[in-house]
C-alpha cells in the first residue's frame, strides 16, 4: 500500500455460507482525500464490499488495508478512523437528537466536554439545533439521515463510507445532503467512498468511479474519462418539414462539411451530428445553417451520460426511470 | 476501563428508552400484582395445607416474584428490536467493547426487575406479608432474583439472537413460562398436586427459587435448600451465557 492510499482492495473474493459468489477478485485502491464512487445495480456487491471495507463481514480471501491497518489484525483500529452510513437510516427513535449524538460519541471513546462541544457543533452544522431535544422519532425522513450522518462524523473519520446514502429521499433533502458531503469533502479533507445507484448522485459528486457488476469491477477512471472512452457528444436537430428530403440531404451535406463533425445520421425524424466535444462546434453549426438560409425548430446538444457508460459496460440501463440521453443544452429557435 | 464506560453509555441508553415508555413496566407488573392480590384473597383457606401457622400469602409471594421474572424476555426483546432497526450494527461499527453491548442490556434488565420485585413485595406486606428474616433476609431475596435475573435474561437473550424475531420470541415465552409456573412449588402447595405434578415441581428450576425465597420469606431457611438453588441457578446461567455467547459471536462475526 503506497501512502498516499487510503483503502487498497487486491483480488477480493466474497463467498458465502450457501455458495453464492458475491464478488469475484475485485481490485481497487482509493487515495487520501478522494471522492470515489462505487457504481452498480442492486445485488453487484456494494454492500458486500462496504461490509468488509468496514470490519463487519469477513473476507473469503485477498488482500484488504484501510487506512493502513490490517482489516483482519486490527478491526478495532479501523472502526476508530472510519465513519459509516449505512442505507437504512438508524437511529434511536426513543432518544432526542441531541441524546443520539452523545451516545454515539460515548461509544466512539469520547468524552466530557469535547463530546459536548462536538456534539453541539454537528447538531448546528446539520441544522437540527432547534429540535435538539425533541425525540428523533419525530423527525422527518430528511431530518433523520442528517442526524445519522452526523453521528457517522461524531468522531472526525478520516474516511467516511456511504452506503446509498440518498435512496428513498425526496429531491430537496437529497440536494441538501449532497451539498454536506461536497463541503467536507473539500473542506475539511475526508476521504469519502460513497456506493450508489444514482448516477446523477455519482457524476455530480465522485472525482473517480469504479462500476461493479456481478461481483466484478467492469470499469473505472473519473466521470468525464468513463464518458469520452465510450463515445462523444450528439447535436439533434429538427427540421420544420421532416418529409422534405431534399432540404434533409442538404442540410445533412452542410454539417458533415463543419470541421469537428465526425458524422451525420438521421435521428427520429431530425439529423443529428456527431462529435467529440459539441460545446466548440456548437457556433459553427449555427452558423453554417443560417449562412444557407436553413432555420431548424429545435437543436439540442447531448454529451453520454453514466448511465450510457454503464449501459456500455453492464449491457443494461441502471434504473428503467432513467432512460434516455439528457440534454446538456437547449436552444431554442 | 473502555468496558465499563461501554457498558454505562448502553446502560444509559436502556434506562432513557424506559423512561421514554414507563408504561411498560407497569402493563408487565400488571399480571403479577392481579395473581398476588385474587389468589392471597380468593384462595387463603389453602393455607391449611402448609401446617399449622401456614400463611397462603407468604407462601405465595415468592412464587409471584419469580412469576414476574419469567413471563417476560426484555433483553431477549431488546436485542430483537436492535438487530431490526440496525442499532446493534451501528454499535459493532464503533471501536465500543462487544461484551458491554450484552452487559448494559443485562444490567437495566435487571435494574428494572429489582423495581419490580420491590413494588410487589411492598404490596404483599400491604396485605399482611411479614418477612421473618427481616433486612437482611430481604437483601438476600434481592440478591437470589439478581442473579436468577441473569441466567434467565441470558436465556431470552439466546433465544432473541436465535429467532430474531420478537413474535416468535413472546410465543415462546409465554409456551415456557406459564405451565413452567403452575406445575412448580411457586404459585399453589404441592401438597394439594397429582403425583406426576409434584414429581415435575421436584425438577422444575422454577420451583427451587421460590423456595429458597420462601425460606427467606418465612424463616426456616436449610443450607441444603441454599445450595442446591444457587447450583439450579448457576447451571441454568453457564448453559445460557454459553448459548447467548456462541450465538452472539455469530451475529458479530
Amino acid at each position: 500500500m503506497e501512502p498516499s492510499e487510503i483503502i487498497s482492495v487486491e483480488n477480493l473474493v466474497e463467498v458465502y455460507a450457501d455458495g453464492t459468489r458475491a464478488l469475484e477478485g475485485i481490485s481497487f485502491n482509493v487515495k487520501k482525500g478522494e471522492f470515489f464512487g462505487f457504481l452498480g445495480p442492486n445485488g453487484a456487491g456494494k454492500s458486500t464490499t462496504i461490509k468488509i471495507l468496514t470490519t463487519l463481514l469477513k473476507k473469503t480471501s485477498g488482500h484488504v488495508q484501510v487506512a493502513g491497518y490490517d482489516l483482519e489484525k486490527s478491526p478495532k483500529e479501523i472502526r476508530k478512523v472510519i465513519g459509516v452510513l449505512t442505507q437504512e437510516t438508524i437511529i434511536d427513535v426513543d432518544l432526542t437528537g441531541k441524546e443520539n449524538l452523545r451516545l454515539q460519541g460515548r461509544l466512539q471513546q469520547m468524552h466530557g466536554s469535547a463530546l459536548e462541544k462536538r456534539v453541539d457543533e454537528l447538531l448546528k452544522t446539520v441544522q437540527l439545533e432547534e429540535f435538539a431535544n425533541k425525540p428523533a422519532g419525530r423527525y422527518s425522513g430528511g431530518m433523520k439521515k442528517r442526524l445519522d450522518l452526523a453521528s457517522a462524523l461524531i468522531h472526525k473519520p478520516k474516511l467516511l463510507f456511504l452506503d446509498e446514502p440518498t435512496t428513498g429521499l425526496d429531491p430537496q433533502a437529497r440536494a441538501s445532503i449532497w451539498d454536506y458531503l461536497d463541503e467536507l469533502n473539500r473542506e475539511e479533507g475526508i476521504t469519502i467512498f460513497l456506493t450508489t445507484q444514482y448516477l446523477e448522485e455519482a457524476d455530480k459528486l465522485c472525482r473517480r468511479l469504479s462500476i461493479i457488476d456481478h461481483g466484478k469491477i467492469v470499469a473505472g477512471g473519473s466521470p468525464t474519462e468513463l464518458k469520452q472512452a465510450i463515445g462523444h457528444d450528439t447535436i439533434t436537430l429538427s427540421l420544420k418539414n421532416p418529409k422534405d428530403s431534399l432540404l434533409r440531404s442538404e442540410t445533412k451535406r452542410i454539417l458533415q462539411e463543419i470541421p469537428g463533425v465526425m458524422d451525420v445520421t438521421d435521428s427520429d425524424g431530425g439529423i443529428a451530428a456527431h462529435a467529440k466535444n459539441a460545446d466548440e462546434i456548437i457556433a459553427d453549426v449555427v452558423t453554417a445553417l443560417d449562412r444557407n438560409n436553413i432555420r431548424p425548430t429545435s437543436l439540442n446538444m447531448s454529451s453520454p451520460t453514466l448511465d450510457d457508460v454503464f449501459l456500455h459496460h453492464t449491457g443494461r440501463r441502471i434504473r428503467p426511470e432513467e432512460l434516455g440521453r439528457k440534454p446538456t443544452e437547449q436552444i431554442l429557435m | 476501563m473502555t468496558l465499563f464506560y461501554d457498558i454505562q453509555s448502553l446502560f444509559q441508553r436502556a434506562l432513557t428508552k424506559l423512561s421514554r415508555n414507563p408504561t411498560l413496566l407497569f402493563v408487565h407488573l400488571f399480571t403479577p400484582l392481579l395473581f398476588l392480590i385474587l389468589f392471597s384473597q380468593l384462595l387463603q383457606k389453602l393455607g391449611i395445607f402448609l401446617g399449622p401457622t401456614g400463611s397462603y400469602l407468604a407462601y405465595l409471594t415468592p412464587g409471584i416474584l419469580v412469576l414476574n421474572l419469567v413471563i417476560g424476555m426484555p433483553s431477549g426483546q431488546s436485542i430483537v428490536s436492535d438487530l431490526d432497526s440496525g442499532f446493534l450494527q451501528k454499535v459493532l461499527l464503533t471501536p465500543a467493547s462487544r461484551s458491554a453491548i450484552l452487559l448494559g442490556r443485562l444490567m437495566s434488565d435487571l435494574l428494572v426487575l429489582m423495581a419490580q420485585s420491590a413494588i410487589i413485595i411492598g404490596v404483599a406486606m400491604l396485605l399482611g406479608l411479614r418477612i421473618a428474616t427481616g433486612v437482611g433476609g430481604l437483601l438476600l431475596i434481592f440478591v437470589t432474583f439478581a442473579f436468577f435475573g441473569l441466567a434467565w435474561f441470558g436465556l431470552s437473550l439466546a433465544l432473541g439472537l436465535k429467532t430474531k424475531n420478537s413474535e416468535t420470541l413472546s410465543a415462546v415465552s409465554n409456551i415456557l413460562a406459564l405451565p413452567l409456573m403452575f406445575i412448580s412449588s411457586g404459585l399453589f402447595p404441592t401438597s394439594i398436586m397429582p403425583l406426576w405434578a409434584r414429581t415435575v415441581s421436584d425438577y422444575n428450576p422454577l420451583s427451587y427459587v421460590a423456595n429458597v425465597t420462601r425460606g427467606l420469606v418465612e424463616g426456616g431457611l436449610t443450607w441444603s435448600t441454599f445450595a442446591s438453588a444457587y447450583a439450579v441457578i448457576g447451571l441454568i446461567a453457564i448453559v445460557t451465557f454459553g448459548a447467548t455467547l456462541y450465538l452472539f459471536r455469530k451475529v458479530v462475526s
